[in-house]
């Protein structure tokens, strides 16, 4: 069996390992020819990553058959780590062992854990509301809603979307619209409100951070909360959170 | 009527005073002999440097009861107390980062021992005639500094013997070992405490053994629950013993763990604390301490036993009537007791919560205020979409 992925860079692994070891510490990935993928929950069953990573995104890319390896994710985030942001990454499989080389002359080899049998389905909702903002203005509301409160509301209609918080201390309301530097994308088929958890949110968003320029959030009522980070030169990472609802 | 605090105090003084006027001689020597249950304690007053020993009655024959919670079930605050306080305990100081050398060597063989070793011990000075209770190990009687410690006739549990002798096998997957093969856990944890497992062997205060071995086993049980299906009914559990009294409330749901307790203050006001934690684990020190992890381990062993896992809720009513703490065992030992039993169905949860809060002086309001059981239940599982 032939496997071997060369990224020309370091931060596309960095940016998925970090949003990965938010959620689990354990983690399977799946290769086959069309690329490398990864689906798991948190422990709690809350939050659920997909990421999809295409063939077309690596410098080099070989895979002849449908591969599973599982990986500890502090230890391969440890090596990774070891590398410059501009060397090379190229991972293979031997004798249930990781290969990882970076740069010219360095060679890990870092042993493989059982892999996870579980296929995770993922969540069918259709989505009532589409908005896309900049990570980094995101990243700076959750900061701001995170003083006051625990959880993040988020009301969308036509024409804005309000992020707002509540807290034993007091509230926050911020308003944002379509318009630069604040929303670049609005799209609503009913006014949607959802209340999602920042225990959650404020992990993966800094997780990912800076890898990601933008993101697209889309959800409906009391229903999950979609993230899609997109990472250049990756492809995509979605984030489904599970919506905190009064019952 | 039940006897009240002070009562249930002055009589266990009374039995005290008559237990010290029989061995008087006791405490004007400087020696005791008798069978070990077999018993070590790990003191935690000046850690680093505690005081560490064997706890010796001065009874000869099977004395194991004095010291195997396990088997105190339907006992009365009394007897307990009176077992406790007939346990002599010896002492030398010695750091816990190096448990080698004969004496130590000897209170491990001592501790992993089957049967109820002859035991003869020589002390510097008289013991004194104190009595500690410190809430999660059970109390004891008289403290002497020990000069000379001699067992004899010791039988050696081989499971123990093996993970021993095992010096690379991790301290956790030690106790998880030989808590599956069927040792009682207040035996793993003097084996714990007096440095017997793990790579880096040192000693572990009594009290603070109690909590890991609880830990520890109860962590390794809900890791295997997670992969259950959850339960499809509303079911409560009780059980009433030494002035407490518990209910275990479980409802369809993912894991989710959450155990409270209210007691009554000097003053005759209501005293709270709760902890919870979700699949992923207790992210701080639980706040009732001990209890937390017995009561855990007393309702994992359940859903392991029935393969099934469930969101849970612990109540601890702590009654006047509980005038002296005996130890965290007794709550293991009630939850066990109470998941023993057949539970009572409820139709809605909030049936169950109120089933739950039925035998308790404390409302059903106050609980629900006091905990986090409810706000814990406005989050939502991702698999609900799928």
């Amino acid at each position: 069996m032939v496997f071997s992925a060369k990224t020309s860079g370091s931060d596309e692994w960095k940016a998925i390992l970090s949003a990965i070891s938010t959620l689990v510490e354990e983690a399977t990935f799946e290769a086959t020819a069309e690329g490398i993928s990864f689906r798991g929950m948190d422990p709690s069953h809350v939050a659920l990553i997909d990421i999809s990573w295409p063939n077309s995104a690596f410098e080099k890319y070989e895979c002849d058959g449908d591969i599973k390896f599982g990986v500890r994710i502090d230890e391969f985030s440890k090596l990774i780590k070891r590398s410059d942001k501009t060397e090379a990454i190229e991972i293979s499989l031997s004798d249930n062992m990781l290969l990882i080389s970076i740069g010219k002359n360095k060679q890990y080899k870092m042993r493989l854990i059982e892999s996870s049998a579980t296929d995770t389905p993922l969540p069918k909702i259709p989505y009532d509301t589409r908005i896309s903002l900049a990570t980094g203005l995101f990243d700076k509301i959750l900061g701001d809603v995170q003083v006051v409160s625990d959880y993040l509301t988020i009301k969308t209609n036509a024409t804005k979307s309000e992020f707002s918080g509540k807290g034993d201390s007091g509230e926050v309301l911020i308003s944002l619209q379509k318009q630069q530097d604040e929303l670049s994308e609005i799209s609503v088929k009913e006014e949607s409100i959802g209340t999602y958890s920042l225990e959650y949110l404020n992990p993966i968003v800094k997780a990912v951070g800076t890898a990601s320029g933008s993101i697209v959030c889309e959800y409906s009522s009391a229903k999950p909360l979609r993230i899609e980070f997109k990472v250049a030169n990756m492809g995509r990472i979605h984030f489904y959170l599970a919506p905190r609802v009064e019952s | 009527m039940s006897p009240n605090a002070q009562d249930i105090r002055k009589s266990i003084e009374q039995n005290w005073k008559e237990y010290l006027s029989r061995y008087g001689n006791l405490f004007s020597s400087d020696s005791i002999s008798g069978s070990s249950p077999p018993s070590v304690f790990v003191g935690s007053y000046g850690y680093p440097k505690v005081g560490v020993g064997p706890m010796v009655p001065p009874i000869h024959g099977d004395t194991s009861l004095l010291d195997l919670p396990e088997k105190w079930s339907g006992k009365t605050l009394e007897d307990i107390v009176n077992f406790r306080l007939k346990l002599v305990r010896g002492v030398q100081n010695v750091s816990v980062a190096h448990p080698q050398g004969r004496y130590i060597e000897s209170l491990q063989e001592l501790a992993m021992s089957s049967n109820t070793p002859d035991s003869d011990i020589v002390f510097e000075k008289h013991t004194s005639p104190i009595t500690t209770i410190d809430g999660e190990s059970a109390p004891f009687g008289p403290i002497g500094e020990v000069k000379t410690a001699k067992f004899s006739g010791m039988s050696t549990n081989q499971t123990i013997e093996k993970t021993y002798y095992d010096k690379d096998l991790k301290a956790e997957d030690a106790v998880v070992s030989l808590y599956e093969s069927g040792i009682e856990i207040s035996k793993i944890q003097k084996c714990f405490s007096i440095g017997m497992f793990g790579k880096e062997r040192k000693l572990v205060p009594t009290r603070w053994s109690i909590t890991a071995t609880d830990d520890i086993i109860s962590k390794s049980l809900v890791a295997e629950i997670l992969d259950y299906q959850t339960i499809d009914s509303y079911q409560v559990f009780t059980h009433e013993h030494l002035g407490n009294i518990f209910s275990v409330f479980l409802f369809p749901h993912r894991w989710i763990f959450e155990m409270e307790e209210a007691w009554y203050t000097e003053k005759g006001e209501i005293g709270f604390g709760a902890d919870a934690e979700d699949a992923n684990g207790i992210d701080h020190y639980p706040s009732i301490a001990g209890a937390y992890f017995a009561a855990k381990l007393g309702v994992a062993e359940h859903l392991k036993r029935k393969q099934r896992q469930a969101g849970v809720l612990v109540l601890r009513e702590i009654r006047p009537e509980y005038a002296v703490p005996v130890g965290v065992w007794q709550v293991r030992e009630a939850i066990r007791a109470a998941m023993s039993k057949i539970p009572v169905l409820a139709e809605t949860i909030d049936d169950g919560l109120s089933l739950a809060c039925k035998h308790m002086s404390i409302s059903k309001s106050e609980w629900l205020t006091k905990g986090t059981t409810l706000k814990m239940l406005k989050q939502k599982s991702i698999a609900d979409y799928f």
